[in-house]
């Protein structure tokens, strides 16, 4: 294996990145060092790096103070099913969207798009109260449904499915495909990295998803992490470092879906570069 | 800004209750009582706070075969109000709510059955500071019970004091001289030499601008007939403006900073601080600083502005709402609320508390205590009203904008005035 020689300008490129690294690393350290340390550790000035004294404490307490692992439970579970059917509602609508020809086309573009200009906050209510007569208050359905349609999702998916050549789309119609397979078979394989972020994206959306859970359950059974980790800390004191040891554990399942989906993020931010 | 917060949301939802009025049934349903009443309670407290309320209301749950509580825990203050606006109109309420201003909920609807409530004997009234009361009202009438409740207190950094050479054995009773001494804080105390070493600032400036209203005489608002009104921009109130922008101008509170006012407090950057009675017990024990406290100052007469939270009945059934009395009493027991308050971080609603041994004990462990327990007495709230997050707000801008320099005391209350009057028509 032939090593190369690092040049000045490597070396400054390096010293750059590595400078970076930390800097975006360091949240995440402070975070597992705070995960440790005490009360006087978290508020003393200057700040103590290192903790005192190395306890496990906090981890205890945080399953004391909260049922972490059924809110982790349904965490998990109500952000894969919201990603799983928010990407499969948002392929097909870019699909149709950017590659389907139909009366009233634009208009429906043009209403999807606005809705992203609508703040939650706004919506909140008349949601609930949609949400309430159909009898799912406290319940899986009344957490999942309402939160799957994502103009963002469609917008993110429709740029990237406008790349892929009609060409394709008209030879798969001359070899006998019908919508169904030229989505399967030609629109989602080209465009896999688009998917891959937009997993991403939605299932860190949902993952950290705080107030559309609180409003919607009122029992244990059916509550989520963020609501748990909300609950150790309070508006007058906080004990961040029992909140420091719930996200510790609670940014597992982000970092499992990062690991496997980064390739596509990076590929995908890569192809947003390139020309035709 | 987590008030601000608090008070958009309350803003945001404010608009929702007024058609809740229509949905919510307003006779209260006359059925045979069920041989266990199942009660809902919703509360907004997190951390220790949380645990100490459900500890104590499972006591009251294990006590009481009758009754069978139902907790869930309904996120912050801001939460909270989206939370019970939005079950309000579709008819799932809890039946009781620990929650900030939760006496709006009710008094909109025009529930003022607690006036009737705490005439029970067993509950003493009377022992309940009358200032509390005042925080627990809708528009003049009683609407909740006071529960968990703090003020703010002026504490010092005494290594910044002692090394200004500041005697405080006789603090100073008005903000005018209070401001002098900030200044000599500032001048000889900063002992790092720090480039952002200040005299004063307040964690909370929209709270402690209501008290320093009040203390000059002017009711923030007022009634008018049926209405009511802004008063906070009158001649008494632009003198409190004014004051406040005397503090920027003489470089003694930095301006526009109130989010950073407790970093720097416990950074030894900030010689005073007017921040919540609950931090009493976390900065006491922290290392970073020494802490000491001071009466708050005043302008014409001693009072301060209460926050924090109260237990509101929102259930029209009438057996709910017995067992959510019951409940109540049971969490404002002197003892009980006493316990909760210490344990928190709030103070005491009760007057006999004072003469309780658990208040004897705190005061014996940290004297300071002993200046929030003293201020009990000058507690005062301003009238309660739909639009008091909008409020809140507009003081917030005001205050910027006069700590800016973008408008002139009388300039900024007078906008802010306005805006309030807009919002309530």
């Amino acid at each position: 294996m032939r090593h190369r020689k690092l040049t000045g300008y490597n070396w400054t490129v390096f010293i750059i990145l590595a400078v970076g690294s930390i800097v975006m690393a360091f949240p995440f350290i402070w975070m597992i060092l705070s995960s440790f340390k005490t009360t006087a550790d978290v508020y003393a000035y200057p700040p103590r790096w290192i903790p005192s004294s190395w306890d496990w404490h906090n981890y205890s307490e945080v399953f004391r103070m909260i049922p972490f692992f059924r809110y982790y439970f349904n965490s998990i579970y109500t952000s894969v099913a919201q990603t799983l059917l928010e990407i499969t509602l948002s392929v097909t609508a870019a699909f149709a969207l950017s590659k389907l020809r139909f009366p009233g086309r634009n208009f429906l573009i043009n209403l999807i798009r606005s809705t992203m200009f609508v703040p939650m906050i706004v919506t909140l209510i008349p949601l609930y109260l949609l949400v309430s007569r159909a009898g799912w208050i406290d319940t899986y359905r009344g957490i999942i449904l309402p939160q799957i349609f994502s103009a963002f999702t469609i917008f993110l998916l429709m740029s990237f499915f406008v790349t892929v050549p009609n060409d394709l789309l008209d030879s798969a119609k001359l070899d006998g495909c019908g919508y169904y397979r030229i989505l399967t078979k030609v629109i989602i394989p080209n465009s896999m990295t688009a998917i891959g972020t937009a997993v991403m994206f939605s299932f860190l959306g949902h993952w950290k998803s705080y107030t559309w859970p609180l409003i919607i359950t009122n029992k244990t059974n059916y509550r989520t992490l963020p609501i748990g980790l909300k609950y150790l800390v309070q508006e007058s004191s906080s004990e961040y470092q029992v909140m420091m040891a719930a996200s510790v554990m609670a940014i597992l399942p982000v970092l499992i879906v990062f690991m496997f989906s980064e390739k596509q993020l990076v590929r995908s931010v890569t192809l947003t570069g390139l020309k035709s | 800004m987590k008030k601000l917060v608090l008070c958009m949301a309350v803003l945001l939802v404010a608009g929702s209750l007024l058609y809740a009025t229509g949905a919510a049934e307003q006779t209260p349903k006359t059925t045979p009582r069920p041989a266990v009443v199942k009660l809902q309670v919703w509360y907004a407290m997190s951390g220790a706070s949380g645990e100490m309320f459900v500890k104590q209301a499972k006591e009251f749950d294990d006590a009481r075969a009758d009754i069978e509580l139902e907790l869930t825990y309904s996120g912050s203050y801001a939460d909270t109000a989206t939370k019970v606006s939005a079950a309000l109109l579709s008819g799932n309420a809890p039946d009781v709510a620990v929650m900030a201003a939760g006496q709006l909920y009710s008094g909109e609807r025009g529930d003022f059955s607690m006036e009737q409530l705490i005439e029970d004997p067993e509950f003493n009234k009377n022992d309940i500071f009358e200032g509390m009361w005042e925080y627990a009202k809708y528009e003049g009438r009683i609407a909740s019970v006071p529960y968990g409740i703090s003020t703010q207190v002026l504490y010092y950094n005494k290594k910044i004091i002692d090394k200004a050479g500041i005697d405080l054995s006789n603090p100073p009773k008005t903000w005018h001289e209070f401001l002098a001494i900030a200044k000599q804080a500032q001048q000889r105390g900063n002992a790092t030499n720090s480039s952002d070493f200040w005299g004063f600032d307040t964690s909370d400036g929209v709270w402690l601008i209501k008290s320093m209203l009040y203390q000059n005489g002017n009711k923030v608002v007022d009634k008018q007939g049926e209405n009511i009104v802004p008063v906070f921009q009158d001649a008494k109130g632009i003198e409190v403006a004014t004051f406040w922008k005397r503090l920027v101008d003489e470089g003694v509170m930095p301006s526009a900073q109130h989010n950073n006012a407790e970093k720097k407090f416990l950074a030894g950057n900030l010689a005073f601080i007017a921040a919540s009675s609950n931090r009493i017990s976390r900065w006491t024990t922290s290392d970073t600083v020494e802490l000491g406290a001071i009466p708050m100052p005043s302008f014409t007469q001693r009072s301060l502005a209460l926050g924090g939270n109260g237990i509101v009945i929102l259930t029209q059934n009438e057996h709910n709402r017995q067992a959510g009395w019951e409940l109540i009493k049971h969490l404002t027991k002197t003892e009980n609320q006493t316990a909760f308050a210490l344990g928190t971080g709030y103070l005491p609603i009760r007057k006999s508390a004072l003469d309780s041994q658990i208040v004897k004990d705190s005061l014996a462990t940290n004297p300071n205590y002993k200046v929030a327990f003293d201020q009990l007495a000058t507690t005062w709230a301003y009238m309660h009203f739909g639009e008091m997050g909008s409020m809140d707000a507009n003081f917030w801008y005001a205050l910027d904008e006069i700590e800016k320099n973008v408008l002139t005391p009388a300039e900024a209350m007078d906008k802010a005035a306005k805006a309030l009057l807009k919002e309530m028509e």
